[in-house]
Order: structure tokens, then C-alpha cells, then sequence
């Protein structure tokens, strides 16, 4: 593609390689520099140096060492998994209904999924503020839980119903023709065929849990339940006399690294993830 | 199976979705809209105090409120600085994706795919850093340490719109890079043997093939970009001095939390809700046109 219009000259290669550069550091720097600040001692913290001076682990210490931290990471990490794992598996026994079977009100299913993923979540802050303390589930674990499935379950709904639309799934049949049971068919056949479309779903449901901001924040008050962005936006270091920054920059690191690393890891499946709503095929 | 049993199974299988639907979703839409229509105050939320009802009151309120309107103009204008700015990068980087060697374009993406899954609460934290007016990087780089980039209004809007950016143009590269690559070879080739210019067959065939899905980005970007929460949030520190860079997320969040105006805030959502589905349904029909099978 690279001759479009003719030959390239050196100047346009040039060219081309700046902006490269230019947008690999837009994309790059901002996630550096945090993991720089990161690892800066609290004496050189604010020495403007894009590598630290003198490395050192003191900020993640400090973190790791607050109950703050360390109980918001319990909490990110269990409540997300929760959160996941059941809106991946209602998400996908709706979604093989509206790929394999016909039944009315299937395209409006859909649709509505749609405006659900599209609605503003700040809308539903006050009513389930209200209802989650008549019922005694503010400031708790189910508390943050149900919103999250609420919201990741069109998204699940929609990825999903992409993804096992392209299953062929006359294989099935093949097999159980081929004398397989149902359970074997669907174990040995349509099994590994959907697990990728699966698999994809639920890591960008977690994404979206683990990433949540203004329910994390409405729906808690204490320590019990705070996820970590809430708690990185409560820090204030750990004393009072000390700037906050290091321990923010570390705890946006833990939770911000593991993340990328995982989508990286498993780009490829997340792109079709990611286009499977926009683009066919 | 019959259509009958078929539409049976499904039912059984959409139960679960169903019920957590409308239990989760349908009754506090229903609750959003009951508390819109009182006087839902501090007193009444731990006191016990009598409701009263005011029916449209907060609605009348809120739209012969001076603020109201400045938010909402905000908003929109914030908005379209930051779709605009999403679809100028997220094309640019999708066309110089197909023009480059396959390891840049790794890299490319890889960088991409980082910025979109830094969580927002932390990618706020780093640019607030970046542009920190002490010891961020770039204050260092310009040589103008002290300068504070959140302190004046239009500037921090700036700030965010940045990180909003850089945070979504990622979705948009890559499903306009698929769409790129879903063009048949044959149609170029056949534009190049007809003699088109590069620019001529960027403009009457590319563009015009891939007009479905920039319609797709553009819309889901432009309900993205209105729901802005968390960037302003953490970066203004909640709307700004004196709340000058409120948007309506923030301040429907701000007047019901922060100022426990619950109806207030309940009727900022409702009228939300009304514009993001007015909205999504041009989003539908853009999808249906473009022939996506719902």
C-alpha cells in the first residue's frame, strides 16, 4: 500500500516517520511518565526528570502497606470477577437464543441492548442509591455487583451475539449425525468453537468492571468495599505531611499495568471484540 | 422444532437477562423518574421527612436555571471538541496504519490498545501529572514550571479533552482500520487502472465504502464524549473552581450527591436519558443503513 501516488522519496519516508513518532509518543509518554513518577524517591519526586534519579520502591511499600489499598484491590478484583462471570453467563445463554432460535421480538432485543449500553449511568445513581439503602446493599460487595451486571449485560449480549453468529453451526448437527450425544456435540464441537467469542466478551465485561468510576464512587462510603480507582482518589498519602502523588502514580500503575499487559496478551481477540459491533465479519 | 417451541426455549434462555433487566434497569428508571417529581432533599432521605410532591417543579426549575443552560451548552461544546478530535486521529492513525511496515504498525496499535486500556480514573491521575504544575513533565519540557494547567477554565477544558481523546481514539483507529481492510483490492486497482490519483481515490472510493462505519464511530463517539464522568470528576476535581467546567454528568452527579438535591439531580438524569436516546436511535438507523444485521 505504501505506493500509492508513485514512489516514496526519502523525504516523505521522513515524513512518514515522524509522525510515527509523534503518535507512539501521544499514545506512550502519559504511561511512562506515570510509571517514572512511580518509581521516583519521594526526594526526587518533583525533579521533572523523565527517568527517575534514584529508583526506588518506597511508593509501592507505602501503598501495599495501607489497609486502604490493599482491601480496594481485594475488592476491584472480587467484584469484578463476580461481576463478570455472571453477566458472561446470562449474557451467553441470551445471546445462543438470539443467534440460533427464532422467536419474536428478537431484532427489538437487540436494539434495546443497544440503548441500555448507550445509557447515561449517572441517571441511575440516585434511585439505586435509594434503593440499595432500603434494602441494606449500599457500601457492600452485591452492591456495586448488580449495577455492573446491569450494564456489562447488553455489552455481553451484543459482543456475544456477533461472535456466535459466525459459528457454523451445521456442525453440531454433523456431529450428532456422526453418532455424538448432545452433551458430546456440544463439548467436543460447539464448545472450542464459541470459547474465543467467550473468552473476549468476558475480558472486555471485566475492562468495563474493573475500570468503573461513578457507581464505585456513589455506591460506598467505607474501606468494605471501595474499588481501587475510588480508593486512588481518596489517597493523601501515607501520613499526612507527605505528598500523595507517589502513592497515586504507584497504585494507578498496579491497576493500570496488569490491564494493558492483558490486552496486549490477547490483542488480536479484543480488536475483533472491539470492531465485531461496528464492522461485518 | 416448532416456531412455538423455539420461541419457548429462547424464552427459557433469555430469562436470567430478563429478570436482571427489569429488575436492575426497568425499576430504577421507574424510581428515577418517581424522585424527579418531588422535593427530594437531605431531610427527606434520613429524616424521614414528609415528600412533597411538586411534579414538573424540577423540571421548571432546572430550565429557568441560568446554570442549567451554561452546563448544557458546555457539554455540547465539550462534546464536539473531543469527537472531532477522536475521529481526526483515530482516521489519520487507521490510514497510516495501512501504509506502514508491519512492525511499525504493531507498535502502532500496541500503543493504541495501551492508551484504551488505561482505566480512566488512573489515566486522568497520569495526564493530571504529565501537566503537573511543579514537577509534570511537560511544564519541564516548555520551561514554564509553576504554570497550572487546571486553574484556568478554557485550559483545563483543553486538558481533558486531551485525555478524553487519547483514551478513545484507539476504538476508532481500529474499526476504521478493519473497515479500510475490508476493501476489496479489485476496487482500488481498478480506480489506479482507471487513472484516479491517490487523493482522487481516497475521496470518490474509500471514503464514500467506508461512510457507514464513520458514521458508527461518530455516533458512538458522540455518546461516548457526552458521558464524560470520571475525566472532569478527577481532573477538575469535580467540576472546576466555582464549577465552571461542569458538564451534565458531573452536575446532575454534583446536585444530587454534593448539594443532596436527589429530585434536582433525578431530573438532570431524566432529561439525560431523553437526549442520549434521541441520539442512540439516529445510532440504529445509522447501523441499519449501513446493513449490520441486528
Amino acid at each position: 500500500m505504501a505506493g500509492i501516488g508513485g514512489a516514496d522519496t526519502t523525504g516523505k519516508k521522513v515524513g512518514w516517520g515522524l509522525l510515527n513518532t509523534v503518535v507512539v509518543i501521544y499514545a506512550l509518554i502519559p504511561v511512562l511518565w506515570i510509571v517514572s513518577l512511580s518509581f521516583k524517591s519521594s526526594k526526587t519526586l518533583a525533579d521533572g526528570n523523565f527517568i527517575p534519579r534514584e529508583w526506588s520502591l518506597e511508593n509501592y511499600q507505602n501503598i501495599f502497606s495501607t489497609s486502604e489499598f490493599t482491601r480496594a484491590l481485594v475488592n476491584s478484583i472480587g467484584i469484578a470477577i463476580i461481576a463478570t462471570a455472571i453477566a458472561v453467563v446470562f449474557g451467553t445463554m441470551a445471546a445462543y437464543a438470539i443467534a440460533r432460535l427464532d422467536f419474536p421480538g428478537k431484532n427489538l432485543l437487540v436494539g434495546v441492548s443497544l440503548l441500555i449500553a448507550m445509557f447515561p449511568q449517572v441517571s441511575l445513581v440516585s434511585p439505586l442509591f435509594e434503593i440499595e439503602r432500603s434494602l441494606g446493599l449500599f457500601d457492600t460487595w452485591p452492591g456495586l455487583i448488580l449495577p455492573y451486571i446491569t450494564f456489562a449485560l447488553p455489552l455481553a449480549i451484543y459482543t456475544l451475539s456477533a461472535f456466535f453468529r459466525e459459528i457454523p453451526w451445521e456442525l453440531e448437527k454433523a456431529a450428532k449425525m456422526d453418532g455424538a450425544t448432545p452433551g458430546q456435540a456440544f463439548r467436543r464441537v460447539i464448545a472450542p468453537l464459541a470459547a474465543p467469542g467467550v473468552f473476549t466478551t468476558a475480558i472486555l465485561v471485566f475492562i468495563f468492571c474493573w475500570n468503573d468510576f461513578l457507581f464505585a464512587i456513589s455506591l460506598t462510603s467505607t474501606e468494605q468495599s471501595r474499588t481501587v480507582p475510588v480508593a486512588l482518589s481518596f489517597f493523601t498519602g501515607s501520613s499526612q505531611f507527605e505528598d500523595p502523588a507517589g502513592s497515586i502514580a504507584a497504585a494507578a500503575v498496579v491497576i493500570t499495568i496488569p490491564i494493558i499487559l492483558f490486552v496486549l496478551f490477547f490483542q488480536r481477540r479484543i480488536v475483533a471484540g472491539l470492531t465485531s459491533g461496528a464492522v461485518k465479519g | 422444532m416448532t416456531a412455538r417451541g423455539q420461541g419457548r426455549t429462547a424464552f427459557a434462555y433469555l430469562t436470567p437477562a430478563l429478570l436482571v433487566l427489569a429488575g436492575l434497569l426497568a425499576y430504577p428508571i421507574y424510581q428515577l423518574v418517581l424522585i424527579s417529581l418531588y422535593d427530594y432533599g437531605q431531610e427527606q432521605v434520613s429524616g424521614g421527612a414528609p415528600l412533597t410532591f411538586l411534579g414538573l417543579g424540577n423540571y421548571q426549575n432546572l430550565l429557568g436555571n441560568q446554570q442549567f443552560w451554561t452546563v448544557l451548552g458546555q457539554t455540547v461544546a465539550f462534546a464536539a471538541v473531543c469527537v472531532v478530535g477522536t475521529l481526526l486521529v483515530g482516521a489519520f492513525l487507521a490510514i497510516l496504519a495501512t501504509r506502514v511496515r508491519t512492525w511499525v504498525r504493531m507498535t502502532l496499535f500496541l500503543a493504541a490498545l495501551g492508551a484504551w486500556s488505561t482505566p480512566a480514573v488512573a489515566g486522568s491521575t497520569i495526564w493530571l501529572f504529565l501537566f503537573d504544575a511543579n514537577f509534570g513533565f511537560v511544564n519541564e519540557v516548555l520551561g514554564i514550571q509553576g504554570f497550572s494547567w487546571t486553574f484556568d477554565k478554557w485550559t483545563a477544558f483543553g486538558l481533558v479533552a486531551a485525555q478524553v481523546i487519547w483514551c478513545s481514539f484507539p476504538f476508532v483507529m481500529v474499526t476504521l482500520y478493519a473497515g479500510i481492510k475490508a476493501i476489496p483490492g479489485e476496487v482500488l486497482e481498478a480506480a489506479a487502472l482507471d487513472g484516479a490519483s491517490a487523493f482522487r481515490t481516497a475521496w470518490s472510493v474509500t471514503l464514500p465504502l467506508l461512510r457507514p462505519i464513520i458514521l458508527v464511530v461518530t455516533i458512538q463517539s458522540i455518546i461516548w464524549d457526552f458521558k464524560v464522568f470520571t475525566q472532569i470528576y478527577v481532573m477538575t476535581n469535580g467540576g472546576g473552581i466555582a464549577g465552571r467546567n461542569l458538564v451534565l454528568n458531573v452536575y446532575a452527579y454534583q446536585q444530587a450527591f454534593a448539594a443532596s438535591e436527589y429530585g434536582l439531580g433525578a431530573a438532570i438524569g431524566v432529561v439525560m436519558t431523553v437526549l442520549l436516546l434521541v441520539i442512540t436511535l439516529f445510532y440504529l438507523r445509522a447501523l441499519r443503513r449501513s446493513g449490520e444485521v441486528l
